[in-house]
């Protein structure tokens, strides 16, 4: 099949158009090197840095300035920007990609020296009765919402799960005009305990971050309801109503027209899996992480990997890692040229992970033990969590296995909202040595459209 | 953040009816805006679907945009003229057994 597709040819190729790859290709690009930045989207910035459209930017003003000037340098030093182009397959540790064109399905291929993934992540989402009815979403759908389109999610919005995450998204909404019928934290974050605050002092700016939120919060009057969580969703074709359940057994029954749930982010992992990279667990014990030194250099020679995609840290220590993954690379294929001094960002990546393992302390993750067994797990194919134990009791007891009694994971989606929860109803025995399985990633790393492949079979 | 001129309009047509939008607004914002929810069955089970993460990750918000099945409304931005339709009529079957 390689050889029906368009070919290109670069010395990098930087999977992922978010602060990660932004920062790594421009590194690149800036130390002479033949750069092609690919992006599925049709812009440049990934989550964070998304870029408002034009002619709201006209209306409402630059959205994230920090990620329009990031854009501007990496146009400016030449990189070879490919947006709308998703890379859904690799070989040859990296050297070969493989490419589909999101609007024309246009297969292609790009070969390379070396291939940076920063792939970044998604949100977290966990299982509940109701989380499929329309209405109920992540809050990164409610962030779009507001920031780029100017439009809230709902009129009575109930934001729930856990993480740092929530705040923004709070306030973003209230900057609409949502009101905001309560935010529910299942954790107990904002009254720190001696022992996290180690951690905190360090980042005082992050800290500070946070705790201008929470004023914006209160100052709308907004509940934040800590130790408490979802614990149903209903409605008819649309959520009306949420049941919040508290530590101490109290059920309180909210009314809402838009419910945004989310756990934090998972990374997305599957083109260095794909490659056969090294992994392991994450501190949650639910995700395969690609082992990276502190350069992003992985198991598999000339494939690095950044941001989030090694372990969910955020978006400065994004920008960190791809400017170290970048100076690796260069140090590899440009040996002639002096090595720029690189001491100074790994004593900042090292200060952030620091903050990203407090932040791994304060917003633990639930157990998957108490979701109901009639909640359906799989949105995709409708499996529930009953039919998946189930069948990881009567023998089917590993993750590839129980997939392929139940059909939990085989959706569209491929198993990115559901795999982690799978794995750990799936799994074997539990405690914090159990390594985390998940789902060995397979081209199409994405879903392709049966057009786009058979349309390239026919491509001279 | 600072306001400078309203922004330019956009006639799109959900289903049939023609609606207003912001040139540039992801459909799916103008889906929502126009208090639409549901816009799909899940084949296997039938059940109504609307748009989950947002970000192209789910799936779960393909509409028609001008006669192509399978877009997904959150990546998708709005044009003048554009036909958007959604399929949340029942199923005649179920996928599966």
């Amino acid at each position: 099949m390689a050889d029906l597709m368009t070919g290109s040819e670069a010395d990098v190729a930087v999977v992922g158009g978010g602060p990660a790859g932004l920062h790594a290709a421009l590194v690149l690009a800036q130390g002479g090197l033949s750069v092609v930045l690919l992006d599925e989207s049709d812009t440049l910035g990934g989550q964070y840095y998304k870029r408002r459209p034009a002619q709201l930017t006209a209306a409402f003003g630059d959205f994230r300035p920090r990620g329009t000037e990031l854009i501007r340098q990496v146009r400016e030093a030449e990189v070879v920007v490919r947006t709308g182009t998703l890379v859904w397959g690799a070989e040859d540790a990296g050297r070969t990609l493989f490419t589909s064109d999101v609007r024309t399905g246009a297969l292609g291929r790009i070969n390379t020296r070396a291939t940076l993934a920063a792939t970044g992540a998604y949100e977290r989402s966990l299982p509940f009765p109701g989380w499929t009815l329309p209405g109920v979403v992540t809050p990164g759908f409610a962030l779009h919402l507001a920031t780029m389109d100017r439009v809230p999610v709902g009129n009575r919005v109930v934001l729930a799960g856990t993480g740092p995450f929530l705040l923004p998204v709070a306030c973003a909404l209230l900057e609409v005009g949502a009101r905001i019928e309560a935010l529910v934290e299942l954790n107990h974050p904002y009254r720190p305990r001696a022992s996290a605050l180690g951690g905190t002092l360090r980042q005082p700016a992050r800290l500070a971050e946070a705790a201008r939120y929470l004023l914006t919060l209160a100052r709308h009057g907004v509940r934040v309801e800590q130790g408490a969580r979802v614990l149903a969703a209903y409605g008819d074709t649309q959520v009306t109503a949420v049941d919040i359940g508290h530590e101490d057994g109290r059920v309180r029954r909210l009314e809402t027209d838009a419910l945004c749930v989310g756990f934090g982010f998972r990374p997305s992992t599957e083109l260095p899996r794909l490659l056969g990279c090294d992994t392991q667990a994450d501190p949650t014990g639910t995700e395969q992480l690609p082992v990276v030194d502190a350069d992003g250099t992985t198991s598999v020679d000339g494939l690095y990997v950044a941001g989030d995609c090694a372990g969910i840290a955020g978006v400065q220590a994004a920008g960190v890692r791809g400017q170290l993954a970048a100076h690796a690379i260069l140090r590899r294929l440009a040996p002639e040229r002096a090595p720029a001094p690189v001491a100074g960002l790994r004593r900042r990546a090292r200060s952030l992970d620091r903050f990203a393992a407090l932040a791994d302390r304060l917003y633990p993750m639930p157990a998957t033990a108490d979701i109901p067994d009639d909640t359906q797990v799989c949105r995709c194919e409708g499996v529930s969590a009953g039919e998946i134990r189930q069948a990881a009791e009567t023998g089917w007891n590993d993750l590839h296995g129980t997939k392929a009694a139940t059909r939990a994971g085989m959706g569209p989606c491929q198993g990115r909202e559901c795999g982690h929860i799978v794995a750990a109803l799936a799994g074997r025995g539990s405690g914090p040595n159990r390594a985390a399985e998940c789902f060995a990633a397979r081209m199409p790393i994405r879903p392709l459209p049966m057009a786009a492949t058979v349309e390239g079979q026919e491509v001279p | 953040m600072s306001t400078n001129s309203p922004p330019q309009t956009v006639t799109v047509t959900i289903d049939g009816a023609p609606g207003q939008a912001w040139a540039g607004q992801s459909v799916t914002a103008v889906l929502v805006a126009a208090g639409i929810w549901p816009l799909r069955r899940n084949p296997v089970n039938g059940q109504l679907r609307g748009p989950f993460c947002g970000m192209g990750v789910c799936l779960e918000c393909e509409v028609t945009i001008n006669g192509r099945p399978g877009s997904r409304s959150c990546t998708a931005h709005v044009t003048d003229g554009m036909d958007i339709r959604t399929h949340t009529e029942p199923l005649p079957t179920a996928a599966h057994g």
